[in-house]
């Protein structure tokens, strides 16, 4: 961990249609550290995590970013094309499925034997196994993940864990938001609570 | 000092109090001077030599076009205020004047329609002008539409500004097709530059008649912006003591 | 920029319902208008520049419905802006790949059904041209309209788009008549190109800033 946080967010506030989701929120993150967005149903977490992308901005208050080169998130949709093959929707996110790397994340995962069937056979497991290959072989230093281990079994839960704190080792950083506990050693972050 | 008036102005709390104090003179002076037009217009200006008696409906008529055009070019201009400065009452402005727009553009369109039936004999045709204006009237609908289809009032702000801006090509073409092609729909008798080509007895009415009838409607445009106010910023204090 | 041109044609390319449908409805129309009306006649000759425009009008509205919506519900727009600043660049290939694999292709056909009814090689100059430029602005305007109704009905982009469409209509309306009676239409087109000109970087803008609002 370094002394100068990748990220600082400010006293931000959220609210749609003036209805107020959460506000006065304030946190840092540092490199190699782990935070668990926590909060009910609907209180804000899904907004806060886009907020921190940039895709929506807080109705006030400041998000800093430090030395970021890229963030790289998975949400709730996949960003799988259900027509493509496994190996071409790889394709498309520019990784190449005979990469010795890329084989062997798709061999951990159990996908490896699969890389010529349609995305849209696959099982949601097996979708959302092959959505998170996208997100080890990445080079950003941040990673934002919304629910990353819905529909995933114990034994392939265990693995997203271990394979998330080797990114923590690599020091990049990770933002998540789970309602399965993952164990993960990571700082809270409440969010709501009106 | 320019802030200071920024602020003032983007602010609907000043803008309603300004408002509620300019309200009842704007209505009644309009009122009056419309009635006037309307008398003077319909009784004592001559009849047209060609038109007969028919041709008092460009009392109403011509008022409305140049209204409907003129709250489209204020809507225009709300909408790049709200893109650039991210005023939020400019876009209250644009969804108040939206319905409006589409009235006095439907009275245009119904009264040149009627004006219609006894100097040209038919009461549509498909020309430049017409054709616009018609156009001009979807654009209303489909901007009140655009709006109201959003739950979302912050995202539903930004696509009608933009919407806005787009459909504005529209309005050019409406002004100008009357010079730029030869249509059914004869050129404009009053420009900037040249002399007007219709007779003083008929046009100090139709002067009177347009500032009128601007001015009704710039009330009714003000009673809309008050409900769309009151609506959006329904959580804020000061709208419960000012209801 | 060309690794989105890539892309995108990659994947444009692997959905062949996505544009070789929209290039059979065009040989439907164009087939069955002189199916209907009696095969060559004089009439038909005459109207037959209208059939063709608007058959491309038809068949770009029914093919451009999706452009973006597949991207948005799976979240391929939203990792694109995670990703890029803008989804300017995006929009702009994604409009270039239709107008390649659905614009050309029509264009094409329809000159030659153009050529083939009237027995003269100069309709190649009305309809070659005509077609090209008219498909691309088509094409831009419907997407336009369909990401203003990304997360409803397309109904709304419908409306919205009419109003934009009357004067390309009208100028290929003038087109025709032009063509007609033997006059100069090269002012004509090169209007159309104008429009085109303005249009071609205009409405990517405008469609990246309103589906960056959608995803907010």
């Amino acid at each position: 961990m370094s002394d100068s946080p990748m990220l600082e967010v400010k006293n931000i506030s959220f609210s749609i249609n003036q209805n107020r989701l959460f506000q006065n929120l304030s946190f840092d993150l540092f490199k190699g550290q782990a935070i668990h967005v926590k909060g009910a149903n609907g209180s804000g977490k899904s907004s806060l995590l886009r907020i921190l992308l940039g895709i929506s901005s807080p109705s006030k208050g400041d998000i800093i970013w430090h030395n970021i080169s890229k963030k790289v998130f998975l949400g709730h949709k996949n960003v799988l094309k259900n027509y493509l093959t496994v190996a071409d929707n790889l394709h498309l996110h520019g990784l190449d499925a005979a990469h010795p790397e890329v084989k062997s994340m798709l061999q951990d995962l159990n996908l490896h034997n699969k890389t010529e069937l349609l995305v849209g056979n696959l099982s949601y497991g097996q979708q959302k196994k092959l959505a998170l290959v996208r997100i080890f072989l990445n080079t950003s230093n941040v990673i934002i993940l919304d629910e990353p281990c819905v529909g995933l079994d114990d034994q392939t839960r265990k693995l997203i864990t271990s394979f998330l704190s080797s990114e923590l080792n690599k020091n990049k950083s990770i933002i998540y938001t789970s309602h399965i506990p993952l164990e993960l050693s990571s700082k809270e972050v409440m969010v709501g609570g009106f | 000092m320019l802030k200071k008036l920024y602020h003032q102005f983007a602010s609907p709390k000043t803008y309603i109090v300004l408002v509620n104090k300019m309200y009842p003179y704007v209505f009644y002076i309009s009122l009056c001077i419309y009635t006037v037009a309307l008398i003077w217009g319909l009784a004592f200006a001559p009849a047209d030599y060609l038109q007969g008696n028919s041709f008092r409906i460009m009392y109403l008529h011509v008022p409305a076009s140049f209204l409907s055009q003129s709250l489209y070019l204020a809507m225009a201009i709300a909408a790049a205020v709200f893109l650039i400065w991210k005023v939020k009452l400019a876009a209250y402005m644009i969804k108040a004047i939206a319905p409006i727009g589409a009235l006095v553009t439907f009275i245009a369109l119904i009264s040149g329609s009627i004006w219609g039936i006894p100097t040209w004999g038919t009461w549509w045709q498909w020309d430049a002008r017409i054709t616009s204006t018609l156009i001009l009237f979807i654009m209303y609908l489909g901007l009140i539409s655009l709006h109201s289809s959003f739950t979302n009032f912050e995202k539903a702000d930004k696509f009608i500004s933009v919407l806005v801006l787009i459909g504005f090509v529209n309005i050019p073409i409406i002004k100008k097709s009357v010079d730029w092609w030869s249509t059914l729909h004869q050129p404009a008798s009053i420009t900037l530059t040249d002399k007007p080509s219709i007779d003083p007895s008929m046009l100090y009415p139709l002067f009177f008649s347009m500032i009128g009838f601007s001015g009704l409607i710039i009330c009714l445009v003000i009673l809309s912006s008050k409900v769309q106010i009151f609506n959006r910023e329904a959580s804020k204090s000061w709208v419960k003591d000012n209801v | 920029m060309f690794i989105i041109f890539k892309l995108e044609l990659f994947k444009l390319r692997k959905k062949l319902r996505a544009w070789l449908g929209p290039i059979l409805v065009f040989l439907l129309i164009t087939i069955s208008f002189p199916l209907t009306i009696e095969l060559a006649s004089d009439d038909l000759k005459n109207v037959f520049y209208s059939v063709l425009w608007i058959a491309s009008l038809l068949t770009v509205m029914v093919s451009v419905e999706g452009i973006f919506l597949e991207d948005y519900e799976d979240g391929t727009l939203e990792n694109f802006s995670v990703t890029n600043d803008s989804l300017f660049s995006m929009v702009l290939m994604k409009i270039f790949i239709y107008w390649l694999l659905i614009g050309i292709p029509i264009s094409l056909l329809g000159t030659f059904f153009s050529i083939s009814m009237s027995g003269q090689m100069s309709s190649l100059n009305v309809a070659l041209p005509a077609m090209l430029i008219s498909t691309y602005i088509f094409i831009n305007l419907f997407s336009l309209g369909n990401s203003l109704s990304l997360n409803k009905g397309s109904v709304l982009g419908a409306l919205i788009t009419m109003p934009l469409l009357f004067p390309i209509l009208i100028l290929l309306g003038k087109i025709v008549l032009n063509a007609n009676f033997g006059f100069e239409i090269y002012n004509l087109l090169l209007l159309m190109l104008g429009v085109l000109l303005l249009i071609i970087v205009f409405i990517p803008f405008i469609i990246s800033f309103i589906i960056r609002t959608h995803l907010e």
